[in-house]
């Protein structure tokens, strides 16, 4: 018997090879079972396709620009640095905001016999079929249409090869940077160091801005070309360059490129395989070390968490303490609070820097007025907001035990952006401190920065809590923490700008008063700012409490994951 | 012997204006598929209802509806008297609740999670350590220390989850399939709460597809199949003459295999 079993295994594999195909098309499937009968998914869907589309247009003009103009003096500028931009974008978005489509769990293979090049193409090339694929190698058309214009048809076929070894790239990146970081996060001893290496990345950003920013203010595009040229030899800018060389004689370098880019695709692919064993048994177990160490105290006194014993016993303490614990022990709320700290400390400190360099001002403090900080904290405060957009997502399943007990709507939100809070806010006093002291040194300022980061942060909340009441959307149970469903992406993405937008509007009266008060607002923007992100937080979840009341069954329906 | 009728009476009209729960006319379609197609059903206080059924029968959907996790189209839920819908916060105090393939907060340890449901119940902290100790201990979970409930077996979520439904002494539990994947020796834990439970006062009323588990705790049993209720009443009652797994694949009906297909299987 066992042989006849033998037998019939090795007759499969005989017969059929599992090819990439087969993963693309059950991608399709997937994609189209989960439209079945449900007309929004449909919806965002081709919203996401649109937009896309938008933006495959936008790139592509910008793109064939060089071609259209018949000028290739800055054909190279274009393609490096707009093509490095993209490539980047690619490594770096999925952590900070979009997470990646896990329509294909690669923990739904782990019991297949598949050889591990066989899954990790598969998968590959099942991610390729995606719309920011398709709106990149649209976009990039554009830099065939340049090469083609200057090189001829030679040119344009480099190109267009040069074109799809970039669109592997940045596809392999996309994969292989949020599954090692899913896998650093999970493991609690290198959690530290996947926070670190998060802000590095992040903190790339911040040369490449303030380069940017320089080479504007000078306007010197032949420096800028050079360093164009550079980045050209990277691989960030390597494949999008190739036909430019042909075009311009330099057919040698088509190849070298070709294998730069190449390199890099291998080696991407083979730190995905390597993550991605990890993560297809990181489900039977969730990687934490269980601590069989006996408990001490009581039920209750474990539950606070040493720094908040002095939360009420009761209802709201409760919930406060065990959000708290969750925005930490959770990995995918981790996630989100550390790509937080990092994108919040940063984008400040490089806008105000960025516009002193953009001004031409000497230094930082005569270039940066009061408006521009406060907005610089707006686009904080209503970042940090835009995290509990769908904060109800997080539990899953999980909230069904509130639902059971029947707890308040309003208690529910308030303890929730407590618990928040208790996070966020020495973040946004660290930042408006940073902010004030060291890149403006102008240390009367802190009121400023702090109140209009506290203004922004409370009427994000209201409004985001309101979102997350309506809005709600489930999340898949991987232990992948920057997986998202198909079309989840789009609706985060909707309800981001959404809540941005919203609370934006909400804290026009701060950046007017920053605009018209002059210099009675510096002291007056901290208890100003304070009590109207108070008031608005409060009031937010007093309105949406309500709706929660009324709607707690409703929520949990679309929370929990289908499976 | 007239009195004794008159008091026999008095208690029948008792249960009847006050069962422990109530369901009536309830509905559920999700899509195109009717998931629960009108099922009414009284369960009397003091009883221990297995509400039985195959895969895909609508046991969860009609339990989540009779709770109030899940809004019916149409039909209500009573429990002892209040309506789950309209008068769910007294509803929701006399009722334990232990639903099937929903997550616990299962990053908290056994005593924090007991902690946390006591505390939302609104129970005094000192009460809640109490019982949150003493419920640990029964159900042998006192062990596992600071473990997160997500690092536990199979058998000890089941049972934390049981710990959860049971801390605020409920008047009536409801448990979706609270043998399933369970080993033998927790399994008999479970039935033994349950059982004194019952005894003390309290309702069960659980859903299974396991015969041997029904018959052995149930005073009532009902049958749900393709969303409706087929057989219904005391143990007795439903069974009749002949096995409750005779009656229920009668019921259900199914193919059983002639051998002539998956003939491969045994080469």
């Amino acid at each position: 018997m066992a042989v006849a079993v033998t037998d019939a295994v090795s007759d499969v594999g005989a017969a059929r090879r599992v090819s990439a195909w087969h993963f693309v098309r059950l991608k399709l499937r997937v994609l189209g079972n989960n439209f079945r009968g449900q007309g929004w998914r449909v919806g965002l869907f081709v919203l996401g396709a649109f937009v896309g589309l938008w933006f495959a247009a936008f790139g592509f003009f910008l793109f064939a620009a060089p071609g259209l103009a018949g000028n290739d003096q800055y054909a190279t500028l274009l393609a490096a640095l707009g093509g490095g931009l993209v490539v980047l974008g690619w490594f770096l978005l999925p952590l900070i905001f979009f997470g990646v489509d896990e329509t294909l769990d690669p923990a739904r293979f782990a019991l297949l016999p598949l050889p591990r090049r066989t899954l990790v193409t598969g998968l590959f090339a099942a991610a390729l079929v995606s719309v920011p694929a398709v709106a990149v190698l649209l976009a990039a058309t554009g830099l065939v249409f340049t090469a083609g214009v200057f090189g001829g048809w030679p040119a344009a076929l480099t190109q267009a090869v040069g074109v799809l070894a970039g669109l592997l790239l940045c596809v392999a990146a996309a994969r292989a940077v949020t599954s090692a970081f899913a896998t650093m996060l999970r493991s609690r001893r290198v959690r530290d160091l996947a926070a670190v290496l998060l802000a590095g990345a992040a903190a790339l950003i911040a040369p490449v801005q303030l380069a940017a920013a320089a080479a504007l203010q000078d306007a010197d595009w032949d420096r800028l070309a050079a360093v164009a040229a550079v980045v050209g030899w990277t691989p960030f800018g390597a494949p999008w360059t190739i036909g430019i060389e042909v075009a311009q004689g330099r057919v040698w370098a088509a190849p070298v490129k070709l294998m730069i880019t190449a390199f890099t695709v291998v080696a991407l692919l083979l730190w995905w395989s390597r993550s991605l064993e990890s993560a297809m048994i990181g489900t039977a177990s969730s990687g934490r070390t269980s601590t069989r160490s006996p408990a001490t105290g009581t039920a209750v006194t474990q539950l606070f968490p040493r720094l908040l014993g002095w939360l009420p016993r009761g209802r709201f303490g409760a919930l406060v303490a065990r959000e708290a614990r969750y925005w930490w022990r959770d990995a995918r709320r981790r996630a989100n609070l550390i790509t937080l700290a990092v994108v919040g400390l940063f984008v400040p400190v490089m806008l105000n820097l960025g516009s002193a360099g953009l001004t031409g001002g000497g230094g930082a403090t005569e270039s940066s007025s009061p408006v521009l900080v406060t907005l610089s904290m707006v686009f904080v405060g209503v970042l940090a907001a835009t995290t509990l957009a769908n904060q109800f997502g997080f539990d899953g399943s999980a909230y069904a035990a509130h639902v059971v007990v029947g707890v308040p709507g309003a208690v529910e939100l308030r303890a929730r952006i407590a618990a928040f809070s208790l996070y966020l806010l020495p973040l946004v006093l660290l930042i408006s401190g940073v902010l004030a002291l060291l890149v403006l040194g102008q240390p009367g300022w802190i009121g400023l920065t702090a109140g209009s980061l506290l203004a922004t942060f409370g009427a994000g909340l209201a409004v985001n809590t309101l979102l997350s009441v309506l809005g709600a959307f489930s999340l898949p149970e991987t232990s992948n923490p920057f997986a998202m469903n198909s079309g989840a992406g789009v609706a985060r993405s909707l309800l981001a700008i959404l809540s941005m937008l919203a609370s934006a509007v909400a804290v026009i009266p701060m950046v007017a008063a920053a605009a018209l008060l002059g210099d009675v607002w510096l002291w007056l923007a901290l208890p100003v700012g304070a009590a109207y992100g108070l008031g608005a937080a409060l009031l937010g979840a007093y309105l949406a409490g309500d709706v929660l009341d009324r709607r707690q069954p409703e929520l949990l329906a679309t929370i929990t994951p289908r499976r | 012997m007239e009195d004794w009728l008159a008091l026999a009476d008095y208690g029948l009209r008792m249960t009847a204006e006050h069962p422990a729960l109530a369901l009536r006319g309830l509905v559920k379609r999700f899509d195109a598929k009717m998931a629960v197609a009108g099922v009414d059903l009284t369960v009397p206080a003091g009883s221990f209802y297995g509400l039985l059924g195959p895969n895909g029968a609508g046991k969860t959907t009609t339990l989540s509806m009779a709770v109030g996790l899940l809004r019916p189209d149409a039909g209500g839920a009573w429990v002892l008297g209040h309506d789950v819908w309209a008068d769910p916060v007294r509803a929701k105090q006399l009722l334990g609740v232990m639903p099937d393939g929903v997550r616990l907060f299962d990053r908290l340890s056994g005593a924090e999670l007991l902690a946390y449901h006591g505390l939302l119940r609104g129970m005094d902290p000192a009460v809640v350590n109490q019982r949150a100790a003493e419920l640990l201990d029964v159900l042998a979970l006192a062990d596992a220390g600071r473990t997160l409930v997500v690092d536990y077996s199979a058998g000890m979520k089941k049972k934390i989850g049981l710990a959860c439904a049971l801390l605020h002494g409920p008047r009536l539990l409801v448990l979706d399939e609270p043998f399933e994947a369970v080993d033998p020796v927790s399994a008999a834990l479970i039935r033994d709460i349950l059982t004194r439970y019952v005894t003390g006062g309290g309702t069960v009323v659980f859903s299974s597809h396991v015969m041997e588990v029904v018959e052995r705790l149930c005073s009532h049993v009902a049958i749900l199949a393709d969303g409706a209720i087929k057989r219904v009443g005391t143990l007795d009652e439903v069974r009749g003459e002949q096995t409750l797994e005779q009656v229920f694949v009668t019921v259900v009906g199914g193919r059983t295999a002639t051998g002539e297909e998956l003939a491969w299987l045994s080469r």
